[in-house]
């Protein structure tokens, strides 16, 4: 317990706020509900799956951050069950609907959340038609008035189907055969994919399949699986895409230019994923150039991408959270590898994480940049 | 062949004990059909009376005989009906209705046969038996019917809000074990338990587990009978009054107090005819009446003690604890009420702290005094961990470590086979001070769990003592001093730990005090208690004494005006008096400073009134007061969290589980995650809101030598692993259950057996005579069934063991034969293959 002692000391110089909370299973999806609400649920494949509509410790939800508000307990306000494992889970703006993924990947689920009581409850699904064993289908939602779903499990079944019809709106309509590993919309009509091979593209839905894109991974990099997300307040003008290699490589890009990486570097992590599913990588909405990944190990990683200069250096991270190796509270020898994080929508530098021991932490860092 | 064993009608669906009652019978009796083997495929035959599982009902009816005349059928048109063969006469299949009133009823006019031959009176329990379903055929049913079946219901119980019964004069006891709880007849004030001389009841849904009463070998013991019988009894069955106060094999429970955490915890359970009250709780939020649970839900009148066999108390928090002396004294009990020693010594003082705001600081009248406090504590009967203890002869209770505070516990409560375990507040993640609750896999049969944060997950105990340790860090680097009001005991010495550490980690040089009383006090209670708290203290103090810290030293009044950092313990915890509240007068006015509360505050005292946010605090002489250090709230309390209930449903496995303090809406999908993971039932029930649950107590059968001797003669010994089943007729006697043959109940009740038989036209081409007719038969049927006794008889009918078969000319046709073919239900099997033979006809016959 001696290391854990140390390490709880030295967090009261780390961290302005940190909570360490258990769940009843290990999440790979924490999904916002507003800012006050988020969603985890199980990913165990031989068992009942729980989705859990969970709200923020009401201190964190406050402005200040001052005494006599004693609650710090993440409140239970809906569940679910779910008969699969749940790999990802989007909530559909505005709506009461969540959409879920996972193995078999051959359906989407959508469920909704009670109103009058605290239960979620599966109502419908959407078929995938290909069945791909292991593969699951990738899902973004379109939202407006008539929400859409984008998935697809390799780039020649994206789709959009509309939630409520049915219907399937867009189709990519190509052959090609490329493995998907993320999609996220970004406005009413373009999206952005991810192939695991490291192949990028923006797609605007109202033309044929015309992606703008990088045909190849970043240079540099020993190949491995990929994934990536678009910020909007990026290193310079205009949206960029940070894309993460399993084996550690950081590439970015300006949307506007897909073909020509911006920088790419080697983030300090000491060996390649043991699970290229789990890496993230995710910008930070409230601070500008920062981001932060996780997939490799026990810990989050925060990093400024201000400081990178150009091709094949290595990046130090500004700030790595290694609450997930201290505190196992679990008593699990192996430390235990981050599944997912996030970041507050409103708190510039508090972030959620979920491990594989069932723990999810919210920490929100010091700069001690800013300190020293 | 056939008929060796049989499957009784009716076993078809696993055996049945069915019960039924009539007034003014003395003799109680079930009749009960047990399977001896399961059903054989016998649909297959053609015509075979009886498939589809239909003549089931036939057991344990009761039949009267009354009218003539079957109805015809709609079916078959080759099937006779006809009154011929022996027997007395002819009988009507009758069902007698269970008896709601004081007399046997009239049964309603059934028509026999082919209707299903459930009574609507039975109830919604019972079950049709399949009738319906049959295919249409004619039975004939001869002979005079036994009586209707005598025997003494349980009633069902009439609910009402005022359920709770008056214990019984130890001589109005009843000899037997009391898996039946007492009944109450007119209301709860007058409850006429357990009449002398009642026969003890049957009961619904019991599994007789059969007991062979020492006449039967072991190998011999995993035959069992295993019956399932059907409540019949009404809901007024007990108020109107046969005589017998049932006792219902259940158990209730009725939360009379609960509410978020600080509610008044206070919760009535009556299993196996005894009534517990868990826990005597007040709430703090409240002045008035709804301080105190209503305890004239137990009894407007009469005595409290008339009404209760105990009181538990789970641990010593007021809402826990708080209304004790206001029940015992005041409103009046003087049965014995069960804590751990630890709660037993620190119950009195937060008791008499208490006492003292509500009195002395708020003036408050009609309230208990210091020595009712005394006098209550004095009804207290203390309990070891894990020691058994014998209320009465048939109560008991047991202690299991629950974690929360020193001394919390969660109780077991048995009485015979049943059991109830109530948790109080627990924790199941240990802590500095305190391990985690446990308890062994005791199967009770309901498990009561708080479920005040059973929708929360809770942040780590490691991150609110990283944030308290901040909180101090920060005041203390900005020159500010802190104040920790604590009680005596419990998270004092857990805080006082962590500083420590802390300080000498961290190598802060600012003093720590602690007020003396807390040494003495604490050194008391822990070495009294050591046992109650986790490894690690329990080494600290075997070490050194508790209070022995490089960097805590006592504190003098005068250190108070120290100028400088300082952190201070100091008691009382809720800043109403004491030395606490003296140095809060003193540092309330700087910013710098701090006050650290770590935990609740009863309502009238400044720490209630600053947690609250008043700034401005009116003092003793009109002083105002007023705060302008930080106030801060540090929850340490040690509840269970959604999946802390989980773990102990897993290591309890109750058969159901019954949460308290929580708001049902909030919590469905807990229940449901119990329900599902656990397969068991949840129950949330409302204050004042009473929940029942029935109780499967196992009943001692004894089966006489007789029988077991025949059914062992039938076939393979049954073994743990494969089971038999077995027929016989229950039969209660002496208050105890026998199971015996047929032809010995028949003979203990004085009754005639009555036959069934079964009777089928078959017609034959055949334009001989009838004698002739029956000649071929005869020699057609020695031919094929050699194995049986054919006889053909001087009067020209036929004989196949038990089976008739009469040849008569065709009143249309002389050109047809009629044989008529009769059979007991015995040989119903025989019976239905011969018929089906015969309607294949008649081998040419040499001309």
């Amino acid at each position: 317990m001696e290391p854990a002692e140390d390490w709880l000391v030295e967090s009261l110089r780390l961290y302005q706020d940190f909570h360490a909370f258990d769940l009843s299973e290990a999440t790979r999806v924490l999904e916002w509900i507003g800012d006050k609400g988020v969603f985890v649920a199980g990913y165990e494949s031989r068992k009942k799956n729980e989705i859990l509509h969970l709200t923020l410790p009401f201190r964190l939800s406050v402005k200040e951050n001052q005494g006599l508000f004693p609650e710090r307990d993440f409140k239970v306000r809906h569940g679910g069950f779910s008969d699969r494992p749940v790999f990802d889970l989007k909530h559909v703006p505005d709506t009461r609907l969540l959409v879920t993924s996972g193995l078999p990947g051959c359906y989407l689920q959508v469920w909704q959340v009670a109103e009058d009581s605290d239960v979620i409850q599966a109502v419908s699904t959407i078929a995938v038609h290909e069945k791909e064993g292991h593969l699951w289908p990738r899902v973004a939602i379109f939202s407006s008035v008539a929400p859409g779903i984008l998935h697809g499990v390799r780039l020649s079944s994206l789709k959009v189907v509309d939630l409520e019809s049915q219907k399937t709106m867009y189709t990519s309509g190509v052959s090609d055969s490329d493995e998907l590993s993320s999609l996220q919309v970004l406005d009413a009509h373009t999206f952005a994919f991810c192939c695991t091979s490291g192949r990028l593209g923006l797609v605007d839905t109202r033309q044929k399949w015309a992606p703008s894109e990088n045909l190849s991974p970043c240079p540099g990099s020993g190949g491995g699986r990929w994934c990536a997300e678009v910020g909007g307040r990026g290193r310079g003008p205009g949206p960029h895409i940070a894309s993460l290699g399993s084996d550690g490589h950081l590439c970015l890009l300006d949307c506007r230019d897909l073909s020509h990486p911006e920088s790419s570097v080697q983030c300090a992590v000491s060996t390649p994923s043991p699970a290229p599913e789990l890496l993230r990588v995710t910008w930070a909405p409230g601070l500008d150039n920062c981001l932060a990944i996780s997939g490799f190990d026990g810990t989050v990683q925060v990093y400024d991408v201000m400081s990178w200069d150009g091709m094949g250096g290595q990046a130090e991270p500004l700030f790595t959270h290694r609450g997930h190796v201290f505190l196992d509270g679990n008593g699990i020898d192996t430390a235990p590898l981050v599944t997912t994080h996030t970041w507050h929508p409103q708190k510039p530098r508090t972030l959620l994480s979920a491990a594989s021991d069932a723990s999810l932490h919210v920490w929100d860092w010091v700069d001690l940049r800013a300190s020293c | 062949m056939q008929g060796t064993a049989k499957a009784l009608p009716g076993a078809a669906h696993g055996p049945k004990v069915r019960a039924r009652r009539e007034s003014g019978l003395s003799i109680p009796t079930l009749w009960v059909t047990a399977a001896w083997r399961p059903r054989k495929e016998r649909g297959s035959q053609p015509g075979t009376p009886g498939s589809e599982g239909g003549s089931g009902a036939l057991s344990g009816k009761s039949f009267n005989s009354s009218r003539k005349g079957v109805p015809g059928g709609t079916g078959l048109g080759s099937r006779t009906q006809g009154g011929w063969g022996p027997g007395p006469g002819r009988v009507l299949l009758q069902v007698q209705a269970p008896g709601r009133g004081r007399g046997p009823r009239a049964g309603p006019a059934w028509e026999p046969g082919l209707r299903p031959l459930h009574p609507p009176a039975l109830g919604s329990h019972a079950r049709p038996l399949g009738y319906a379903q049959a295919p249409p055929r004619q039975i004939r049913l001869r002979s005079v019917p036994p009586p209707p079946a005598r025997v003494y219901l349980p009633c069902r119980r009439r609910r009402s809000r005022r359920c709770w019964t008056r214990r019984p004069a130890p001589s109005h006891r009843p000899a037997a074990r009391d898996w039946l709880s007492a009944v109450q007849s007119e209301g709860p004030e007058r409850g006429r338990a357990f009449p002398a001389g009642a026969p003890e009841a049957g009961a619904p849904g019991c599994a007789c587990a059969v007991r062979a009463a020492g006449l039967v070998p072991a190998e011999l013991r995993s035959w069992a009978v295993v019956g399932q019988a059907w409540s019949v009894g009404s809901g007024s069955a007990a108020a109107t009054g046969w005589g017998a106060a049932c006792r219902m094999p259940e158990i209730r429970v009725t939360p009379l107090g609960a509410g978020q955490d600080v509610g008044r915890s206070c919760i009535l359970v009556s299993i196996g005819g005894k009534n517990v009250m868990l826990d005597c709780g007040m709430h703090m939020g409240f002045n008035d009446d709804r301080r105190f649970p209503d305890f004239s839900y137990i009894t407007r009148n009469g005595r409290l003690t008339d009404f209760l066999d105990c009181v538990i108390i789970s641990h010593f928090h007021l809402d826990h604890c708080g209304a004790l002396p206001y029940f015992s004294e005041m409103v009046g009990y003087d049965g014995p009420i069960y804590m751990t020693h630890p709660t037993q010594a620190i119950c009195p003082i937060l008791l008499e702290d208490y006492r003292k705001i509500a009195v002395d600081k708020k003036g408050e009248a009609n309230f208990f005094t210091s020595q009712m406090i005394k006098d209550c504590m004095k009804k207290v009967v203390a309990v070891h961990l894990h020691q058994t203890v014998q209320v009465d002869d048939e109560l008991e209770i047991k202690a299991y470590y629950a974690g929360h505070v020193l001394g919390a516990a969660m109780f077991q409560i048995k009485v015979g086979s049943e059991s109830v375990v109530y948790t109080g507040d627990y924790n199941m993640t240990p802590d500095r001070h305190l391990g985690a609750a446990w308890i062994d896999k005791c199967r009770p049969n309901l498990l009561i769990t708080e479920s005040t944060y059973a929708t929360t997950i809770r942040d780590s105990k490691r991150c609110r003592e990283r944030d308290f340790l901040k909180k101090v860090h920060e005041t203390v680097e900005r020159g500010g001093k802190v104040l920790i009001p604590v009680f005596a005991l419990g998270r004092a010495q857990e805080l006082c730990i962590l500083l420590e550490t802390f300080w000498e980690r961290v190598n802060l040089k600012a003093p720590i005090y602690f007020s003396t009383g807390l040494t003495e006090k604490a050194n008391h209670y822990y070495k009294l208690f050591i046992t109650w708290t986790n490894q690690k203290i329990r080494k600290t103090f075997v070490q050194r004494n508790m209070f022995e810290f490089k960097h805590i030293k006592a504190f003098d009044r005068a250190f108070a005006d120290n100028p400088g950092p300082m952190v201070v313990f100091a008691t009382p915890g809720m800043l109403h008096a004491g030395q606490s509240l003296q140095i809060f007068r003193k540092w309330a006015g700087n910013e710098k400073n701090m006050v650290i509360m770590p935990g609740y505050c009863v309502q009238g005292t400044v720490g209630h009134k600053i947690l609250s946010g008043q700034r401005k605090l009116e003092m003793e002489g009109r002083q105002v007061l007023e705060v302008k250090m930080q106030v801060e709230y540090m929850s340490f309390s040690a509840h269970a969290d959604a999946k802390g209930i989980m773990q102990l449903v897993g290591q309890a496995e109750p058969e159901s589980v019954l949460l308290v303090h929580g708001e049902a809406k909030k919590m469905e999908f807990l229940k449901q995650k119990i329900e599902q993971e656990f397969r068991v039932n949840c129950y949330m029930p409302a204050n004042g809101e009473t929940v029942t649950l029935p109780t499967s107590p196992s009943i001692p059968v004894g089966i006489s030598l007789g029988l077991l001797k025949r059914e062992m003669a039938q076939g393979l010994l049954p073994s743990a692993k494969k089971p038999r089943l077995l027929h016989g007729t229950l039969i209660m006697k002496d208050s105890s259950f026998q199971l015996v043959s047929s032809e010995q109940a028949l003979k203990e009740l004085g009754l005639a057996e009555h036959q069934l038989r079964f009777t089928c036209r078959v017609h034959l081409h055949d334009s001989r005579k009838e004698q002739e007719t029956a000649a071929r038969v005869y020699s057609h049927l020695k031919s094929v069934l050699k194995d049986h006794c054919v006889q053909h008889l001087p009067d020209g009918s036929v004989t196949v063991e038990s089976i008739l078969i009469q040849a008569a000319a065709h009143s249309e046709d002389p050109g047809t034969k009629v044989l008529l073919v009769s059979w007991t239900y015995q040989d119903e099997e025989l019976g239905s293959y011969l018929t089906s033979l015969l309607k294949k006809g008649l081998p040419q016959a040499p001309s």
